[in-house]
């Protein structure tokens, strides 16, 4: 029993140390606390933060809250203790987070907020798409495919959220019917794919085509979600190009509904930029250096970075993706990442 | 009471859940503008085809006294593995089978296998030994969901072959084949429970196990059984979904455990084991298709729909128990 234990305990450190290796060549280690790995954009901006964060010498480790704020508390905690360089922060709740923030800064812990910007308190860096601005941008893009369609811009949207439970959809939906709200004449139907899920979306895309059989637009706030509303259009008989199809993230299976002429828009959420920019000012953030407002160079996208009252944020713009332009290697959908390293800002 | 009223109350609550759902639906179609169409049915029971035959499975657990808590991560499992390899977009690997008939059945025995797998699994722990099956399908549950992602990286799986898609496309009778395959199920189902010594033993393990086993009846044997068939027919249900949404995400089917049990407990089956029949389960997965579309013809706020989801649900549960009230009354 006892050489059996020895022999455990001695897998367990060696596992341990060719675990962690690095250490001591890198700046040190980051955490990203990502809010779920269920959705590919999650998923991908792991891949792209490990990728850039290499390229200016820091270590990453992920922890994923499986979008239970209770969860992102307590690793947030955990972390605190763990005294990293830096934590990067997607977070699942805005207001819940705050706390861990504020902890974390107090213990001399920079913290980056990525992807979902947290205004309520002060944190090191920010960078976002601007969930409020992909909003605005699809509002335009609808604008454009009614007038096309109806002449003016007039008709029924039927606009399937992700959970009402999260922020990031809400953001969205606000930023959408802000914009919308210039046109009276066009009818809104807001429906939610509870937990982001798939099949929950096809149920909606059915049950609105028969109770509003002259719905123009469908907007979806994930790709994942128009493929399944794509699913159920096309078991109702429908052909590409029938019911005009958005959506945001600009995740591959968007930009492949595209391709096929189901999607004529995909909202990009810039992935690799928004990752780029946190690794691009890395050094600044870890060594608590003043980040300086002003235009910078993210991987070709102009992106500014102002200086707010929660302290230095940068928008990166996104994209609206169609036919013309969806192989353009830079969407991050398109899945080839930037050959282009990062450098630091000096 | 005279015995013919007793007869047609009796018979009212041995069918209360069905009467609820013609309740509701005339209710809906009254007050819900466009409720009332035949496209709209069609849509509840095809909605209902995955939840329902999920609901199947976990119905046979429960009705054997036990719990099967990784259906759902199970579906999701299944779902993942036909997408992977019949999916042509994402990280589907586009396997394509000649004759292209073949991807059916072979996409259909994965799926099945994939869940009696995970479902031995669960009932060699829970009857071989002796664990609860409450923790045991728990721990399925997360760790199947995990496996989901392990093996999709979170990326998703689109495009499913068209020969597998074809059965969400094609309609017999105004209703989709996926359809008919879950109301296939049930009555085959429902027949195995009602005309089978094996159908018969699960109730009288539930009811009863060591009076069961006392009796001769060989209860690990059925109870593995049960919970194999749970897991092969939460793989059904995995197939169903793939074939539904065109390809897998993982987050695929994510909350339809709590409506299976909503369903199954609507449906009359009681959480202690013992009782209930599927055709009350299919009710009440109809039940709860047709408040889904209820809330989805709405078009109410986002924010209060769950809420009205939860309260329905929860006033057919009290309507449940207020028949187990009368029915002791008349006892």
């Amino acid at each position: 029993m006892k050489r059996i234990l020895l022999a455990v305990f001695g897998i367990l450190a060696l596992a341990f140390a060719t675990l962690t290796p690095a250490f001591a060549q890198s700046k040190g280690t980051v955490y990203y606390m990502v809010p779920t790995l269920l959705d590919e954009f999650q998923t991908g901006s792991v891949t792209a933060l490990e990728l850039f964060l290499k390229q200016v010498g820091y270590e990453i480790k992920t922890l994923n809250a499986d979008n239970k704020t209770d969860a992102q508390q307590s690793q947030m905690n955990d972390v605190i203790a763990l005294k990293p360089k830096a934590i990067i922060l997607a977070a699942v709740d805005f207001n819940a987070l705050k706390p861990s923030i504020e902890a974390a800064r107090a213990a001399g812990i920079p913290v980056v907020e990525f992807d979902r910007q947290i205004t309520s308190t002060p944190s090191d860096f920010t960078s976002v798409a601007g969930t409020v601005e992909i909003g605005h941008i699809a509002a335009d893009q609808a604008e454009k495919l009614l007038k096309a369609k109806n002449g003016s811009v007039k008709g029924k949207v039927l606009q399937v959220l992700g959970d009402p439970g999260d922020p990031y959809t809400l953001d969205i939906q606000k930023g959408f019917e802000e914009k919308m709200k210039a046109f009276p004449d066009v009818k809104i139907i807001s429906l939610p794919a509870m937990q982001w899920e798939a099949s929950n979306a096809g149920t909606i895309v059915a049950d609105q085509m028969l109770a509003n059989p002259d719905i123009d637009l469908i907007f979806s706030h994930a790709a994942h979600l128009s493929v399944a509303a794509v699913a159920s259009l096309e078991a109702a008989g429908k052909k590409p190009g029938d019911v005009m199809l958005m959506s945001s993230n600009g995740a591959p299976v968007g930009l492949d509904l595209i391709r096929k002429g189901w999607l004529n828009v995909e909202v990009e959420q810039p992935l690799y930029a928004q990752a780029a920019a946190v690794a691009m000012f890395m050094d600044k953030v870890a060594n608590k250096q003043e980040i300086k407002p002003g235009d910078y160079d993210v991987l070709g996208l102009k992106s500014t970075v102002t200086k707010e009252a929660w302290g230095p944020n940068i928008k990166i713009p996104g994209a609206a993706i169609t036919k013309e332009n969806v192989d353009n290697p830079a969407f991050w959908g398109n899945q080839k990442a930037p050959t282009d390293t990062v450098k630091p800002v000096e | 009471m005279n015995p013919r009223t007793r007869q047609a109350l009796e018979f009212v609550l041995d069918n209360l859940v069905w009467f609820m759902l013609v309740f509701v639906l005339v209710v809906f179609s009254i007050f819900i503008p466009n409720y009332f169409q035949l496209g709209i049915f069609a849509n509840i029971i095809e909605a209902s085809s995955v939840l329902g035959v999920m609901s199947i499975g976990l119905a046979l657990v429960i009705i054997a006294g036990h719990m099967d808590l990784s259906v759902e991560s199970v579906a999701a499992l299944s779902a993942m593995a036909v997408g992977i390899l019949f999916c042509s977009s994402g990280i589907g690997l586009g396997i394509q089978l000649h004759p292209e008939w073949l991807m059916v059945p072979v996409s259909l025995l994965l799926a099945l296998a994939v869940g009696g797998l995970i479902g031995a699994f669960n009932g060699f722990l829970v009857v071989k030994v002796k664990m609860s099956a409450f923790i045991i399908t728990l721990a399925s549950y997360i760790w199947v969901r995990g496996l989901v992602l392990v093996i999709s990286g979170g990326r998703s799986a689109q495009d499913l072959a068209p020969a597998i898609r074809w059965f969400g496309i094609q309609r017999l009778i105004g209703l989709p084949l996926t359809a008919w395959i879950a109301i296939a199920c049930f009555v085959v189902f429902s027949l195995i429970m009602a005309k089978t010594p094996f159908g018969r033993h699960l109730v009288m393990i539930g009811g009863n196990e060591t009076a069961t086993f006392r009796a001769g009846i060989r209860v690990n044997r059925n109870l593995i059984i049960a919970f194999v068939l749970a897991g092969a027919i939460a793989g059904l249900a995995g197939w169903l979904l793939a074939i539904r949404t065109s390809g897998a995400t993982a987050n695929l089917g994510v909350g339809l455990l709590f409506n299976a049990f909503a369903a199954v407990v609507i449906g009359g089956v009681s959480l202690k084991g013992g009782v209930g029949t599927l055709p009350g389960v299919y009710a009440g997965v109809l039940l709860l298709s047709a408040i889904n579309t209820a809330i989805n013809l709405m078009g109410l706020p986002a924010n209060f729909t769950q809420v009205i989801h939860g309260l329905l649900v929860l006033a057919a549960v009290l309507l449940d128990a207020f028949k187990q009230t009368i029915r002791q009354r008349l006892a």
